[in-house]
């Protein structure tokens, strides 16, 4: 599976009227936030509190009174397991995500504060507003500067250096897509530095203490205490808690990688980004991303993710926004004649799949098209 | 007034706290707390009553939420509500405190164009939430008054002299007060039924309404901006009073030009209408007073406040360094931003401004 692609090569005039447009798509809808944003946001938080209270009720009603009424059981824990699932899921991907970004600072609303936003995930907030919303970000798919590309952990492009180690890695992606709440959570320790030499012990230790606080927090919370709760029927509640925070880890790991790592998505060297105009940052963020078609239950279940181009252009603006800037976004890229990336999550998470598997064994760039023309 | 809670009765407020800490985030916990609990949380207030109080002032009562820190006479509170989307916060000074209920009243002004003032003055209904924050100020009363008082009030200005002169009248008129308020029209004035009351019913305080835009007509009210003759006329023991002042700039300067060294004190506290800042000129510079490091420094208007900040010494915080990954962002208390890219004044206080991509328009207060 190659890619096929053509974009059209721009002229460093012709980038910065690419960029004016986005910009302008960006003005205009900066302009018009207000209440209707707000409102959206709040029935988002909403909804991920009562779903997730009343998964929480029906697995502790399912394990008690299942107890005694065996019929009630597995219908009960599988329905509230499942809406525990989709509360976790919202409010990582919706609010938790799109909040930290400062999608809605604007508002002045405390509850709604980028910088104090705490998520219900076992990373902290804090190193993943650092690792996520500063180097991702601004970074996107630039070797050696975005840790995102492959976590450290697995080869997705021919340019990353091939080692025996990723002969695994088919059977580390799984692991890692079940787990996927506890590599975020240490991705910002970069343990490969500590393994390496780098980095001494107490340094490290250093860095994990506000990691291993959160940790033993979310540990405590999903499967301490609120099994508890349900006293010796404990163990429905338990069991119910890792399928709910699993089937979380699998569902974001899925719409992330399709975010980055489909067929056409593109990486770019250290050099790309030197003086880099803000026509050429957009276009960047335009190779390096790609979305997901589907209606909008799709575009709340990814937190608006299914629009990582739009997300990448503006990941301040609230993500509410993304399906109609997606319109003008889609048509400026074809008057600039440049491919905008989007597929069916089938079709885009099996080119993630593709280049798991083969990267896994050695493999070569092809000849690098240039991405756009050496600036005058 | 709550009874102080027991020690034991503290222990378990302190491990149910605990417990929900580890049991939901605290996002979560906030969700809950504000439907179950909404008397509280000491960041917000309901509103308990209104009445209009003259062409356009209304009185709103409020009810603090349970742990707010309570006002002095004389002091003010900033009040904030969503106004499309948006939280909006002005300071206004509580009068008729303290209430045994702890309760507190806050008469606002319409302001042509404020967006704060016309909500309360025509919206906010009964029952309404808003935003309170902690009392703040200096213009307060002393314990024990030890000489008589003038009260200069210019608009608005009136309400924390109000709610001085309440208090006083409340403990009898320890010492003598007089009163002057200014206003451009007579039905511009607040309180003036209750004014005329307090000044026939209690011994030793005097009012005179002065009129800058309309002739006098009774024989309370008099003419004219604040100038020396008039105070003579008015005030013939000048000499002995403390005199509070209070109202827009240019009116306090002129009333401590007036007065401060003739009278046995001074203290006064000045608001303007928020000021209309440059929107071309980035040359010169401004002051940037850090909040929390209690530092104030001298900035270029023209550079990113994160490039002026870093050149004087000063390192936040940073990341992207193009307005994108919201690492640098830190409230604005006060002052007018310019965002480098789109051009767009923003002279609300904000809760994250983006350090990288604004630049200081006037003097700022910044939360660092």
């Amino acid at each position: 599976m190659t890619s096929t692609i053509r974009n059209r090569v721009l002229s460093p005039a012709e980038l910065d009227a690419f960029g004016n447009d986005i910009d302008a798509v960006r003005a205009r809808t900066v302009a018009t936030l207000g209440q209707r944003d707000v409102d959206y946001i709040r029935a988002v938080a909403s909804a991920v509190r009562w779903i997730g209270l009343s998964g929480r009720l029906l697995l502790m009603v399912g394990a008690i009174g299942g107890a005694f009424l065996p019929a009630l059981l597995w219908p009960l824990c599988i329905a509230g397991t499942l809406l525990l699932a989709l509360s976790k899921i919202l409010e990582n991907m919706e609010l938790g995500h799109n909040v930290m970004h400062g999608q809605f600072d604007w508002t002045g609303d405390p509850q709604l504060n980028g910088q104090a936003y705490e998520w219900d995930i076992a990373g902290t907030s804090d190193n993943w507003r650092k690792t996520h919303n500063h180097k991702h970000h601004t970074w996107t798919n630039v070797r050696g500067m975005d840790d995102d590309i492959g976590y450290g952990l697995l080869r997705l492009f021919p340019e990353q250096r091939w080692k025996p180690f990723h002969l695994f890695q088919p059977l580390i992606a799984v692991v890692f897509a079940l787990l996927f709440e506890w590599g975020i959570a240490i991705q910002d320790l970069r343990l490969g530095r500590w393994v390496a030499g780098k980095m001494r012990l107490a340094e490290l230790r250093e860095q994990f203490r506000p990691v291993g606080r959160k940790m033993g927090r979310q540990v405590l919370r999903d499967y301490v205490l609120w099994p508890l709760l349900a006293g010796p029927f404990f163990l429905p509640v338990l069991l119910g808690n890792v399928v709910a925070n699993v089937l979380r880890n699998l569902w974001t790991y899925t719409v992330i990688f399709c975010g980055h790592f489909t067929a056409d998505a593109e990486t770019f060297p250290r050099e790309s980004v030197r003086n880099e105009s803000r026509g050429q940052w957009y276009l960047r963020q335009l190779r390096g991303s790609s979305n997901l078609t589907g209606g909008r239950l799709m575009n709340l279940m990814t937190g608006n993710l299914s629009h990582q181009i739009e997300h990448h252009f503006f990941p301040d603006i609230p993500a509410n926004r993304y399906a109609s800037m997606a319109v003008e976004v889609r048509e400026i890229c074809a008057r600039h004649g440049q491919h905008y990336n989007t597929g069916s999550m089938p079709v885009q998470f099996g080119q993630v799949v593709w280049r798991i598997l083969r990267h896994a064994l050695p493999s070569r760039p092809r000849a690098a098209l240039p991405a756009m023309q050496a600036s005058a | 007034m709550t009874p102080r809670p027991r020690p034991a009765r503290r222990l378990v407020r302190g491990f149910v706290r605990g417990v929900a800490e580890v049991m939901a985030p605290p996002q979560a916990l906030g969700f809950w707390a504000d439907r179950l609990l909404p008397g509280a949380n000491a960041g917000r207030a309901k509103v308990l009553e209104r009445r209009r109080e003259s062409a356009d002032a209304v009185t709103l009562v409020l009810q603090p939420g349970r742990g707010w820190g309570g006002c002095q006479p004389g002091q003010h509170v900033s009040i904030g509500a969503e106004l499309d989307g948006r939280r909006v916060r002005r300071s206004y000074s509580p009068t008729g405190i303290p209430r045994a209920d702890g309760r507190i009243a806050i008469t606002v002004k319409r302001v042509a164009g404020g967006k704060l003032s016309g909500f309360l003055c025509d919206d906010a209904p009964v029952g309404t939430w808003l935003d309170i924050g902690p009392a703040f100020g200096e213009m307060t009363l002393p314990a024990q008054p030890d000489a008589p008082l003038l009260f200069l009030a210019a608009g608005s200005g009136i309400t924390p002299l109000m709610a001085m002169a309440r208090a006083l009248a409340a403990r009898g008129m320890p010492v003598p007060l007089t009163l002057l308020y200014w206003a451009r029209r007579r039905d511009e004035l607040c309180f003036v039924d209750e004014l005329r009351a307090l000044a026939r019913d209690v011994p030793g305080f005097n009012v005179r309404f002065l009129l800058t835009g309309e002739a006098a007509s009774v024989t309370d009210e008099g003419e004219g901006r604040i100038h020396a003759a008039q105070l003579v006329s008015f005030v013939p023991d000048l000499a002995e009073r403390r005199v509070m002042a209070c109202g827009p700039n240019e009116f306090v300067e002129a009333a401590r030009v007036l007065t401060a060294s003739q009278a046995l004190a001074f203290v006064s506290e000045a608001f303007t209408a928020p000021r209309i800042t440059d929107d071309i000129d980035t040359t010169g510079s401004v002051q940037v007073t850090l909040a929390r490091s209690a530092r104030v420094l001298t900035l270029p208007r023209g550079a990113s406040l994160l490039e002026a900040l870093e050149a004087a010494g000063v390192t936040p915080p940073s990341g992207c360094r193009m307005g994108i990954c919201n690492t640098c962002a830190c409230g604005k208390r006060a002052g007018s931003t310019r965002h480098l890219h789109t051009g767009a004044l923003e002279h609300e206080p904000v809760t994250a401004l983006r350090l990288c991509v604004n630049r200081a328009s006037s003097d700022l207060i910044l939360e660092l």
